[in-house]
């Protein structure tokens, strides 16, 4: 999982960043983690996780394992594990979560609902399932 | 048998000096064989081509990167080889100015570089595609107004910049992680509001109406255009300290 507030770890482990003054439409992919600091329009899937920064304007539904959201997002956030809502974020939709933890100052316009234990197990096994364990 | 490509600017006098040592050197390590002058030949494909049919091994580039650039294209073609012929191999003599392919691959100069066609290291790697043109180091665009397309989605960028699609690093100091095996070329976008973007893909279409790709520093293309990637396309001889693993 992203660590919040060090910035340079979570670069080193990312597979995508969008920065500041990139746009992206349509419905972006991933299997590790993704960063996004730009504007993002569409849909954003990935079995690892995503941090949206603080300048970051996503006009999307988000789908990740993990998520840390600091931007703005404008659509339904489902984060099956750990997710992380800062101070400056800014949600327009309905949020799905494993766990949750939301700073002071953070502004959510939506529903919170958390995850049944069964989902959770359901995804899990089916996680392991995908990547099976190396012998 | 090795056949030596020279390209056309080393015909200048300031360069003979550095040839002769380097003739020298190759024959002092039973590494002589037959030099093709580019200066002369109208179809350069065709005439490595030939030599390759005739029995040529390792065909070695003596000039910079766009020397390299006229002759990939040449050794990859699968057609010339024959049912039990061995890929041609393909080295690099740097001389000059404008060498980044063969620092990547970590051949400093024309004396190291006999030593290292003497050690004949060899590591098969991914060759990016422009359009019609192939590239071992990279193509790059300015990022304003230019647009990727990469399968479901796209990206655009608001700033003025650099646009840079790599398959193999030039530059050691270079922040990012890319490997030449991996069958993914990486996409880095540099921005004058020092922001970084960065992420991989395997084939897409870039353009930009006012702004052409430049491929290995060599050839300026046209856009829109392909851009792909041929996994572990070429064998190349490479020294120890080559920037990759």
């Amino acid at each position: 999982m992203f660590s919040k507030d060090n910035k340079s770890e979570k670069f080193k482990d990312a597979e995508t960043i969008i920065g500041a003054s990139i746009k992206v439409k349509g419905n972006f992919q991933g299997q590790g983690n993704i960063i996004i600091e730009g504007a993002l329009e569409g849909s954003l899937k990935t079995a690892s996780d995503v941090f949206i920064g603080h300048q970051a304007k996503v006009v999307a539904s988000i789908e990740s394992k993990g998520a840390v959201i600091n931007g703005e997002v404008r659509g339904n956030i489902k984060a099956k594990g750990y997710l992380s809502i800062g101070e400056t974020a800014k949600i327009f939709g309905d949020i799905q979560y494993g766990e949750i933890s939301i700073d002071k100052g953070a502004s959510i316009n939506g529903q919170l609902i958390m995850l049944s234990e069964e989902h959770k197990r359901n995804e899990r096994t089916k996680e392991e399932t995908e990547t099976p364990s190396e012998k | 048998m090795h056949v030596y490509v020279y390209d056309d600017y080393l015909n200048k006098s300031k360069f003979n000096r550095t040839i002769n040592r380097m003739e020298i050197r190759l024959t002092d390590l039973g590494l002589n064989g037959k030099i093709l002058r580019l200066a002369g030949i109208k179809n350069i494909k065709a005439a490595i081509q030939n030599e390759i049919r005739i029995g040529a091994k390792t065909i070695v580039a003596v000039g910079n990167n766009q020397t390299v650039n006229k002759i990939i294209g040449a050794i990859i073609d699968d057609d010339i080889y024959g049912d039990f012929q061995k890929k041609t191999l393909l080295g690099i003599i740097p001389i000059g100015e404008d060498n980044s392919i063969a620092t990547s691959f970590g051949i400093k100069n024309p004396e190291d570089a006999c030593n290292i066609l003497l050690a004949r290291r060899v590591e098969k790697i991914d060759l990016g595609l422009a359009g019609s043109y192939y590239f071992l180091n990279e193509a790059s665009i300015q990022s304003l107004g230019t647009r990727i397309d990469i399968g479901d989605y796209s990206i655009e960028t608001m700033e003025r910049g650099e646009i840079k699609i790599i398959n193999l690093l030039k530059d050691k100091d270079e922040d990012i992680r890319s490997n030449p095996h991996d069958g993914l070329l990486d996409i880095v976008i540099k921005t004058k509001r020092k922001d970084h973007t960065y992420l991989n893909a395997k084939n897409f279409r870039i353009s930009n109406p006012d702004e052409k790709l430049i491929v290995d520093g060599a050839v300026e293309i046209n856009t829109p255009t392909e851009i792909g990637i041929l996994r572990d396309r070429v064998n190349i001889i490479v020294g120890k300290d080559r920037l990759f693993e």
